[in-house]
């Protein structure tokens, strides 16, 4: 579960990124958080993965206090948390089966393990040819495939997509977002943070609105 | 530390070296100048007390005589030098012998000598002399002894040289210790940087690593061994360097200055091990004050 109190976030002297923002996720929701550009969605699902610390105001992510979180707790609790980032964050230097296994790896998993859980993550996201491949090689969508098979491959009680279809035709859209509810069907909570309101037409998930930091 | 890890750290740790040979490469080569030029510091230090020590056990006494002297005048002197304890006869030395071993010293500029109408060496005899058993004095009262003799014109010892020479190797020794630090100080500076570099190269990888859920020990410890093989391919490559500027200077030596008989050692074989694992601790070290700065994601 997630838990916002009053979160207020400010980088330097400029305008507050977020503003008295208060938020409840529970196990297994799905949630898009929706908004224009610099509303504040991309540093809301930082605080929630801890990539940047509240200014003030309290979150809590399964149980934990991310205001007094201890390094190695935080390392335990992203692993909890599986991440699609807006710019993928792939290594480009390591191949697919090695940027999807890392998830894998920091978590001591044996070697055999990690291939077998691989491969399937990969087959499952159709990218079962493409394990070789550099991210450089790879198309938009096909890194943004990567990228969400590195985040599901722990079995992730969290899942963040950073507009997870910012950059893909209609087609590769509707892909990932099926992707996206079949893994949330499995119980995994999923929070999408868009901009597109194409994704939110006709949806009957929970939408939460964000305009100049704050909550509408 | 899961010892399921290690497979993977030291893979981990050799792919990154492969994948970032180039930076590696640049880094590998500052540390073997930083090493060299301590290591060359060492080398030389430990030829100076190699010296000062060699030459401070023994003493030797050269006993010039005026001119050739009979053979039953020098067995008397022999016999007679031989009651004292601690000495030793090393050997008369004729005048030809004299210039015979000049011209030995001399190499190839013996040429020099032909010039000469007459031989001008004196004969003499060597002594050594032992301080353990002869004693601090043993030395003046020879030279009282022998120069008190008709026959004999000059006897020369080494010690004020060496009482002079100890005392400098006492300074040396204090100025060494301060510099060998200074050194190892502005390699540690030179490396901690040049890691800084091999890092820095990476820091979207550390980010990702952290942000998929790596403990900082899981992302440290990779760098932590490349940080070490750097160390030790630098100290290695240094050690290669300066053995072969040893063979070289050892070999032309005697054009260089002159002389070949002058005994200069290499790095023993435990000082070598030492400089090794100096340069791995340089590498673990350097890296660990590196990584600090990039562990604030």
């Amino acid at each position: 579960m997630i838990q916002l109190f009053h979160v207020y976030k400010a980088f330097g002297s400029n305008n507050p990124a977020l503003i008295d923002v208060s938020l409840t996720v529970r196990k297994g929701e799905f949630v898009f958080i929706t908004g224009p550009s610099g509303a504040g969605k991309t540093t809301l699902l930082k605080i929630i993965f801890c990539a940047e610390r509240a200014t003030s105001g309290q979150a809590l992510v399964n149980g934990r206090n991310l205001n007094r979180i201890q390094d190695r707790e935080l390392a335990y609790l992203r692993r909890e948390i599986g991440v699609v980032f807006q710019d993928f964050k792939l290594l480009p230097r390591r191949n697919v089966f090695e940027n999807v296994a890392l998830a894998l790896e920091i978590t001591g998993f044996p070697l055999s393990v990690i291939r077998k859980r691989v491969h399937q993550t990969l087959r499952y996201l159709g990218l079962a040819n493409k394990e070789g491949y550099y991210p450089p090689q790879l198309s938009g969508g096909e890194q943004q495939r990567v990228a969400l098979a590195r985040a599901i491959i722990n079995n992730p009680l969290i899942l963040l997509a950073d507009e997870p279809t910012g950059n893909l035709d209609p087609d590769l859209t509707m892909e990932i977002m099926a992707l996206l509810r079949e893994i949330h069907t499995r119980g995994t909570m999923v929070i999408v943070a868009t901009h597109s309101q194409e994704l939110l037409r006709d949806t009957r998930r929970r939408i939460v609105t964000l305009n100049k930091g704050r909550i509408v | 530390m899961k010892i399921t890890f290690l497979p993977y750290f030291i893979r981990q740790a050799m792919a990154n070296i492969f994948n970032n040979r180039l930076v590696h490469l640049i880094g590998v080569g500052t540390m073997a100048i930083a090493f060299l030029i301590f290591d060359a510091f060492i080398l030389i230090f430990l030829n100076l007390n190699y010296w000062s020590e060699e030459r401070g056990k023994l003493l030797t006494m050269s006993v010039y005589f005026r001119e050739e002297p009979e053979r039953i005048v020098l067995e008397d002197i022999e016999k007679e030098l031989l009651y004292f304890p601690g000495v030793t006869i090393k050997g008369f030395i004729s005048k030809d012998d004299a210039m015979e071993s000049l011209r030995r010293q001399l190499g190839n500029k013996a040429g020099l000598l032909d010039g000469l109408r007459e031989n001008p060496l004196p004969a003499s005899l060597e002594i050594i002399l032992s301080r353990d058993k002869g004693g601090n004095s043993l030395p003046y009262q020879l030279k009282t002894r022998l120069e008190g003799i008709d026959i004999v014109d000059e006897v020369q010892y080494s010690e004020e040289w060496i009482e002079r020479f100890q005392a400098i190797m006492e300074a040396v020794k204090i100025i060494g210790m301060v510099l060998g630090g200074l050194l190892f100080l502005a390699a540690l500076f030179i490396i901690t940087n040049t890691i800084k570099l091999t890092i820095y190269s990476r820091r979207d990888e550390i980010e990702i690593l952290k942000l998929v859920g790596a403990t900082n020990r899981f992302v440290k410890i990779p760098f932590l061994i490349e940080g070490s093989i750097q160390g030790f391919l630098g100290g290695s490559v240094a050690l290669v360097i300066l053995f072969l500027i040893y063979m070289i200077f050892i070999t032309r030596v005697d054009l260089i200055i002159g002389f070949a008989s002058l005994d200069i050692i290499f790095l023993p074989a435990q000082f070598i091990y030492f400089l090794l694992l100096m340069s791995i601790i340089v590498g673990f070290v350097g890296s660990t004050i590196s990584l600090g700065r990039f562990f604030r994601v």
